[in-house]
Order: C-alpha cells, then sequence, then structure tokens
C-alpha cells in the first residue's frame, strides 16, 4: 500500500465532512429537505472515505469494512440522488421515495451487519488488496444489492444536474447554476467510473476518483449557490 | 418603438464559450451516463463475473 494510496481516502474524507458542514450550514439557514439528504450523503461519503484510509492505515478490521461497505459502497449514491429528487420532484413522490429509500437502506445495513467475511478473498479477480473490495463478502446475496441503490442515485443524481443545467442553458439564465450543476454531473459520475476500473483490478481507480469527485461536488455546489457577479461573466466571456 | 417590440423580450445570451460548450459537455456526459447504467445493469444481471 503506497502512501499516496492511504492518504487520498483520507483527504476525500475531510474533503467530504467540510462540503457537508456548508451544506447543513445552508439547511439550517433556508430549509428544504433536499439540503438535508445532500448533507447526510455527504457524511455517508466522508464515513467511506475514513473506512479506507483506516483499512491503509492499519490494516482489515471487519467493523470498519462493513461500515465502509454500508455507506461508502451502497448508501451514499441513493442518499445524494435522493436530495436531488426531494429538489426536482413533487414533495408528495420524493416523501414517497424516501421511505422506500429508508426500507432499503435498513435492509442493507442488516444484510451488511449479518453477512460472513473473509479479507482473503480480496485479493481474488486481479485486485492486489490494497483497496477495499467487496469481494471480501462472501455471503450471497449481499453484493447484489448494490447495483440496485447505485442505479438509483446514478440516474437522479446525475440525471437531475444534467436536467437542471439543460434547462438554464436553455433559457440561458442562472449560468452559475448552469456550471455547477455540470460540475456536480461530473463529480457524481467519476467515483461510479472508479468502481468499475476498479473492479477490473486497476490500482488506485477508486481512491482517485472517490476525491476527484468529491472535490467537483464540492466545487459545483459553491458554484451553483455563487451568482456570478457580472465583472466575472464579462471576463469569461 | 412599435407595440411588436415592446412585448418582445430582449434575447439572453450566455459567454460565446458557454453557449457552445454547454450542450456538448452535457452531451457526453449523457453518454457516460448511459455507458455507466448499463454497465450497473450488467452487473444487477450478473454478466460481470464480480460484483463492486
Amino acid at each position: 500500500m503506497s502512501a499516496i494510496l492511504r492518504w487520498l481516502p483520507f483527504v476525500s474524507s475531510i474533503v467530504s465532512f467540510i462540503f457537508a458542514i456548508f451544506v447543513f450550514r445552508r439547511y439550517a439557514a433556508r430549509r428544504g429537505p433536499h439540503l438535508l439528504v445532500w448533507g447526510i450523503g455527504m457524511v455517508f461519503y466522508g464515513l467511506g472515505g475514513f473506512c479506507e484510509w483506516y483499512y491503509g492505515s492499519f490494516g482489515w478490521n471487519p467493523l470498519i469494512f462493513r461500515l465502509w461497505y454500508l455507506f461508502g459502497a451502497i448508501l451514499v449514491a441513493a442518499w445524494l440522488g435522493q436530495g436531488t429528487v426531494y429538489l426536482l420532484a413533487g414533495r408528495r413522490w420524493a416523501n414517497g421515495l424516501m421511505i422506500v429509500l429508508c426500507l432499503a437502506s435498513i435492509y442493507g445495513l442488516v444484510r451488511v451487519f449479518m453477512a460472513q467475511l473473509d479479507p482473503a478473498l480480496m485479493t481474488a479477480g486481479g485486485h492486489t488488496g490494497s483497496e477495499l473490495s467487496g469481494r471480501a463478502i462472501a455471503s450471497a446475496g449481499v453484493r447484489s444489492l448494490t447495483p440496485f441503490f447505485n442505479l438509483y442515485g446514478t440516474a437522479t443524481l446525475v440525471g437531475g444536474a444534467l436536467w437542471s443545467a439543460w434547462i438554464f442553458w436553455r433559457k440561458r439564465i442562472l449560468l452559475h447554476r448552469t456550471i455547477g450543476n455540470v460540475l456536480i454531473a461530473v463529480g457524481a459520475l467519476l467515483p461510479a467510473f472508479g468502481g468499475t476500473f476498479s473492479r477490473f483490478g486497476i490500482p488506485g481507480a477508486l481512491y482517485i476518483s472517490e476525491l476527484l469527485g468529491a472535490v467537483l461536488l464540492f466545487a459545483g455546489f459553491l458554484r451553483a449557490t455563487t451568482p456570478i457577479q457580472p465583472a466575472e461573466e464579462k471576463g469569461r466571456g | 418603438m412599435s407595440d411588436q417590440e415592446k412585448r418582445t423580450p430582449p434575447e439572453r445570451r450566455y459567454p460565446p464559450f458557454y453557449e457552445k460548450a454547454v450542450p456538448i459537455i452535457l452531451a457526453i456526459i449523457g453518454l457516460f451516463v448511459l455507458v455507466l447504467l448499463v454497465v450497473i445493469v450488467a452487473v444487477a444481471l450478473g454478466r460481470f463475473p464480480t460484483l463492486p
């Protein structure tokens, strides 16, 4: 395990927690359930990064692995996407999907914490074991939960950001929100692609993409919530 | 100024770079999303030998 691979997740974790504080502060000032759910999602992101750093620094720990798999692999994308659902969909739809997500999350929690683990399996199939991998779960039916959460999370988070950016661009209004949503869409996609590359045994892909994803999500949020000054816009044009 | 001109709102424009870049970037991201969704569905259906 190189020092870079050990500290990348730590930096991701710090960025995510700072981002979560920004989102919670905005929620305290403006309310809006989308901010609360996004904040929770970024806490999950930070927990995932912390667990990856812990594994790189201190080695295998079953509790750390279960926390990583639950928050970092299963829940984070879906909860961030649920925040976007609250922003863009009607409240009744959003509340209904929130109930489904909460029940599914509890089910995932139970399955992950009851699963049999075997860390030796992480080095199978091209993996070096330098990064955490769901391969360590020996029980059947646990890892198959992940794609469903990630499908929902990717479709809602990235799809919502793309949709918002398109609407703003088409109306030629709020340039800062157009740019912010593009950054959010790219930031949300990166960890998903990192996970795919990691699946094919490319070392470091997951941790690098997670850090870039956290930075771009944060940058997108700041850009989307900070109007562009006329002088700044003129300079860009 | 005629009534027609009064009713027509001024055309809004983004800075030239964003006018061209935004739709191209959105299309590229959309393409990547499609690829990713296909991969996720394939994983869910067990088409890949391993899961994340």
